[in-house]
This record gives structure tokens, C-alpha cells and sequence, in this order.
């Protein structure tokens, strides 16, 4: 099988909804590593791809349910 | 043995309202407060939640000691339909009442993920009114005997309404702005 | 193999790209549209400014973008919504034709195409996150179900038709094999003859200038694709091609098709300041990186045009920097290539004003009428 079909199981990628947001910075406190907060408390993603279980939690824990993983 | 689940379901009731009370406060905290470059909503959402599942504990356990102690008569429906019970219909049935309403904000709250937001949404704003319903039930059937309980039980109520009356009226930069943008030509 | 698969087919084979400014591919879209069983949203708004050409097909080339419309539309229960914005010639015409008109607010992100599903489904013409493509659906962020919805841009429909008619071969014989067909562009600003004008990927820049007149030899620069485009210097205006390639060497792109040349008399940093004001305006208020990024990328212009200075324009350049990607549309990201594009253009006219000079007659700037 050729290398790049290994590709295809590589963790999902967070991403945030950015209407729900609403600057709890939970997702932040979370995920220092990956993700930063600008001035006014919104996530930037610094990066993306997010050990699955880590993630789960830092979706659960969102107060505003603004966080979802997505295939790339 | 009937004196002992009466007091047990005493203690338990006590230990509901002031956990319930609790976990609204900490809900209030989350939904009303931004501090986010620190660990403060973290730590309270996540106790919001855990806390709320220990509230549910106590709650079964004054729930099923009411309706085992024979002192009073509340059997397993009124424990379950609001204002069956030949014991002081209105004030059990407004605990029964608050444990429904607890029974879908906490079914909803588990299949969060699995269900529409905005009907997560409706569903948990119910839940300023089944502490309300708690809290009145709580004062109402405390007895005389013991004031403690009717005082505490009182206390809760202050500490709610006071955390609810600032939840009401706070706001942050997020929703003032929302709002001020939503006010214009958007249809 | 139903109508539509052989029209995704053919539209593969001409190479039909989007002509809304996101250049997707056509057919991959129509089959997406097709598995879905997605309803159809022509889209006549000309969001952008300084755009015209949407109305040009609506004016010109009805009959051949409604037969587009059908053809696309094949089988789909709901009617065709055709999008302009309220009050707009394009609305009028498209009202008197008996078509069924989505009327889109005067707001810029209303044409966005999210936006316009979202206003076709009963709600506010603010554009929406996208989980999964709006083609496909999905639910917005309340969770309420989005109608699987293809929205097209006015000209790619009218191409749809033209394609189906003359055949992929007639459209591959204009422009180049990366960017084939006819396309239209909108020249605006400070032109003799501003219009929009029949033309292809791969002709010099300066001979769509020409043909609306030309550029005056004092214009700062020329806006490519409006307040979400780029700024090309003289110079550029006049060696570039209008194509993806030639256009990306200074960080622009095809978009949306408007050339807007700035005039001559107005200080083309007082310019960029009126268009992030306004843009600042036009947030839909829903995202915290662009409802308080834009107004602050906004004061950071207006502060270094004031008092220029390195750090500064370092400011803003961190500003910009936490645009892209980080709203529900392109809005924001749009602005962010817009003002980085400015720094880079206007850089040096900023020295000047740092050493006390500017040397353009009005510091004042005529609101839009200076861009179009």
C-alpha cells in the first residue's frame, strides 16, 4: 500500500464554530499547546490536529458547543 | 426504621436544595461571566456538570426514602405525576414537578451532542424555574421543629435569586455587541 | 444518465470555474447539488464593490441565464430564487421578467452565499458556518437544518447555458487551459468609460484599462476585487496579466471581476481608511474576530496615517494577521488581504506622510465615490 494511504487515519482536525463562540476561553485552558486566545478571549488555532480524546473533552467542555472535529 | 428514612429523607432534601443551589450559581457563573484568560470558566463549567450529576444523587436518595417512610403518605406516582399526593398535594407536587424538569435538563444535557443546540437551550432554561419550584418546596414543608432546615433552605433561595437577578442583568462584550449589530438591517 | 449528470459532465470538460470570486469548480458543485437534491439560488446581488457584471447578464443575457437556471435546476420541486438586493435595477429587471426574487438587504456580507441561503430559509441575510459545504446542507449553529442549496454566481449560470449550447470546445477556446472561457470584468473608478467588458484569463491588465478609457497616468494604484481584493501599483497595472497566476506574484486574485481605478486627487491612504471604516460597519456582528477585529484594524489604520511609524505598521500587520480564517466567511479574511495589500502598495506614500508631506490635493475622501 502505497505511503500516503496512512494519511487517511490521521487525527481529525478541530475546528470552531465561529458564530457560537461566545469567548469562554474554556477550549484555551484546555488546550494550551494548541490553542491561543486573541485580546478579546476568541480561540486561535494554533494547531489543528488534536489527539481525539483531548478533543472530545475540550468539545464537551465548551459551554457554547462551538467546537467540532472535521475530517481536514 | 420509618424514623430513620424520615430523617434520611430530610438530610437528603437539604443536601439537594444546596447542591441544586449550587450548580445554578455555577451555571449563572458560566453563562454570565467572561474571564477567559484564565482557568476560572473551566474549572466552573466543569464543576457545573459534575456537581450537577452529585445533585442528582442526593435528589434519588430524598426522593426514594419520601415515598419508603410511611410517616407521610406519598407514594411512587406522586413521586412521579406533580400534585397526586394526599400529603400536602401543592408543595410535594412542586418537588415532583422540579424532579421532572430536572429529569429532561439532565436527559438533554447527556445527548447534548446528539440533539439540536436551541432545544438544549429551551430545555436548560427550565431550570431557573425548578429551583424556584425547589426552593418553595423546601420552605414550605420544612417543619417548625426545625428551623435550621426551613432557614437554610431559605438562605438557597437568597443566594439564587441573587445570582439569577445578576445573571439577568449582567453582560458582556460578546453579547453587547451582538446585540448593538443585530439591531440593524440584517432582512 | 440523467440531464443533470451530463451537464456536470460537459461543465467538466469546458473547466468552468466559479465566477462569484471563489473560482470552485462548476460541475463538482452541480454534482453535489444533484446528490443532495439541492435547491437553486442564482445570484445577481454584485456584492462586491465596484461590481456591475451580475446586472450586465441580468440586463443583456436574461433569457440564455434563465434557460442556465432551468437547465441546473432540473427537476428540483421550489422554483429558481434569483438573488439582487433590494432596490436595485438588477431587482427590477429581474421582478419584471416574473422571476421569483430573493430581495438581499444592502449589506455587504448579505450577498454571501450562506447568507443568501439563510435569508431564502426565513432568517437573517447574515452568512452562516459552514460544518459541512451549504450545497450538501447541515445544520447552522442553533442546529436548525440548512436546505441543501447551490448558489451561483449570475455569470457562471449564464455560462452554464452558453456551454450547453455551444459546447465545452467553444469554451476552452478563450482564455487559458487553467483558467479557460470568457469572463466578464467590471472596470470602475476614476475611467472615462467605466462598464463591464467581455474578456479572458491571460490578456495584460492595461488593455482592460484601455478599453474603459485608461488609467490616468496619476492614479496611486488599482483596486483588483474591491474591499476582499488587492492593491496593484502603476507599474503592475501595466505589466500583469488577468490571471491567477500573474495576478498571486502580488498577493491578488481574479475574484470576483471589478477593476477599480483610484483617482488622482484623493490620498489613496484616506482611501483605505474610509473603505475598513465602512468595512468595520458591515460586520454581521456574529464572530468575535471580526466584529472587534475589523473596527480595531480600522483605528490601527486611522492612528499610523496619522502619526506613521514602523511599529505601526507592525500594528496593523498583526492586526491582519488574525483575520484569516477565523469567521464564519471570508469577510474577514477578504478585509485582512485588502489592508496587507495597502501596507504594501501604499508603504512608501506612508514615509512621506511620516516626513510631514502627502502632496494629494484632498485628504478628504469622497466616501465610495472615490473607489467606484
Amino acid at each position: 500500500m502505497p505511503p500516503s494511504a496512512d494519511r487517511s487515519v490521521a487525527s481529525p482536525v478541530l475546528r470552531v464554530d465561529r458564530v457560537a463562540c461566545t469567548a469562554h476561553g474554556v477550549c484555551a485552558s484546555l488546550l494550551p499547546g494548541s490553542i491561543r486566545l486573541d485580546e478579546w478571549g476568541y480561540p486561535i488555532v494554533v494547531a489543528p490536529r488534536i489527539d481525539e480524546e483531548v478533543a472530545r473533552t475540550a468539545i464537551r467542555l465548551c459551554p457554547a458547543r462551538a467546537l467540532y472535529l472535521a475530517q481536514r | 426504621m420509618n424514623e430513620a428514612l424520615w430523617y434520611a429523607s430530610r438530610a437528603a432534601g437539604i443536601a439537594s436544595i444546596v447542591l441544586l443551589t449550587a450548580v445554578v450559581v455555577l451555571g449563572t457563573v458560566v453563562a454570565g461571566r467572561r474571564r477567559p484568560h484564565d482557568d476560572s470558566a473551566t474549572v466552573a463549567a466543569a464543576t457545573h456538570r459534575w456537581l450537577s450529576l452529585a445533585t442528582l444523587a442526593f435528589i434519588g436518595a430524598h426522593v426514594a426514602t419520601a415515598v419508603g417512610e410511611t410517616y407521610v403518605s406519598i407514594d411512587l406516582v406522586s413521586a412521579v405525576v406533580p400534585f397526586t399526593s394526599s400529603y400536602a398535594t401543592l408543595w410535594v407536587g412542586l418537588g415532583t414537578l422540579a424532579v421532572d424538569l430536572l429529569v429532561a435538563v439532565t436527559v438533554t444535557s447527556l445527548l447534548r451532542h446528539r440533539i439540536a443546540e436551541r432545544t438544549w437551550r429551551a430545555v436548560h432554561w427550565a431550570t431557573y424555574a425548578l429551583w424556584g419550584f425547589a426552593v418553595v418546596h423546601g420552605v414550605a414543608l420544612g417543619t417548625a421543629a426545625e428551623p435550621l432546615l426551613r432557614w437554610t433552605t431559605a438562605l438557597c433561595g437568597v443566594v439564587g435569586l441573587g445570582a439569577v437577578l445578576w445573571r439577568v442583568n449582567v453582560t458582556t462584550h460578546d453579547r453587547e455587541r451582538r446585540r448593538a449589530v443585530a439591531q440593524q438591517e440584517w432582512s | 444518465m440523467t440531464r443533470t449528470d451530463t451537464l456536470a459532465d460537459v461543465l467538466d470538460a469546458a473547466g468552468l470555474a466559479g465566477r462569484g470570486g471563489a473560482a470552485f469548480s462548476t460541475a463538482t458543485k452541480v454534482r453535489a447539488a444533484r446528490a443532495s437534491h439541492a435547491e437553486l439560488i442564482v445570484n445577481a446581488c454584485d456584492g462586491e464593490i465596484g461590481a456591475a457584471k451580475d446586472g450586465w447578464v441580468v440586463e443583456h443575457h436574461l433569457s440564455e441565464l434563465v434557460h442556465g437556471a432551468t437547465l441546473l435546476a432540473a427537476g428540483r420541486r421550489r422554483g429558481v430564487l434569483f438573488a439582487a438586493h433590494r432596490g436595485s435595477r438588477t431587482a427590477q429587471l429581474l421582478s419584471a421578467a416574473g422571476l421569483d426574487v430573493l430581495e438581499a438587504p444592502p449589506r455587504y456580507v448579505s450577498s454571501e452565499e450562506s447568507a443568501l441561503v439563510s435569508l431564502a430559509g426565513g432568517g437573517l441575510a447574515r452568512p452562516m458556518t459552514k460544518r459541512v459545504p451549504v450545497v450538501t446542507g447541515g445544520r447552522d449553529s442553533r442546529g436548525a437544518r440548512i436546505r441543501p442549496t447551490l448558489v451561483l454566481n449570475a455569470e457562471t449560470v449564464w455560462r452554464v447555458a452558453q456551454i450547453a449550447e455551444r459546447g465545452a470546445a467553444w469554451f476552452r477556446s478563450y482564455g487559458t487551459p487553467t483558467e479557460p472561457g470568457p469572463r466578464l470584468v467590471s472596470v470602475s473608478g476614476y475611467v472615462a468609460t467605466p462598464g463591464v467588458l467581455e474578456t479572458q484569463a491571460g490578456v495584460p491588465i492595461r488593455s482592460l484599462l484601455d478599453a474603459a478609457g485608461g488609467r490616468h497616468p496619476g492614479a496611486p494604484a488599482v483596486l483588483v476585487g474591491g474591499l476582499g481584493g488587492a492593491f496593484l501599483s502603476p507599474d503592475e497595472a501595466g505589466r500583469l496579466q488577468w490571471s491567477r497566476e500573474s495576478l498571486a506574484t502580488v498577493g491578488a486574485a481574479v475574484g470576483p471581476g471589478v477593476l477599480t481605478v483610484l483617482d488622482p486627487w484623493t490620498c489613496p491612504l484616506d482611501v483605505v481608511g474610509q473603505l475598513l471604516r465602512y468595512a468595520a460597519g458591515e460586520s454581521a456582528g456574529q464572530c468575535g474576530p471580526c466584529m472587534f477585529g475589523l473596527p480595531a484594524v480600522a483605528r490601527e489604520w486611522d492612528d499610523v496615517v496619522l502619526r506613521p511609524s514602523r511599529a505601526g505598521e507592525d500594528r496593523v500587520r498583526r492586526r491582519v494577521e488574525l483575520l484569516p480564517d477565523r469567521g464564519a466567511c471570508r469577510f474577514p479574511d477578504g478585509v485582512g488581504r485588502f489592508t496587507a495589500s495597502a501596507l504594501r502598495v501604499f508603504g512608501a506614500h506612508l514615509s512621506l506622510h511620516a516626513g510631514g508631506a502627502c502632496g494629494y490635493p484632498s485628504r478628504r475622501s469622497e466616501s465610495r465615490a472615490a473607489v467606484g
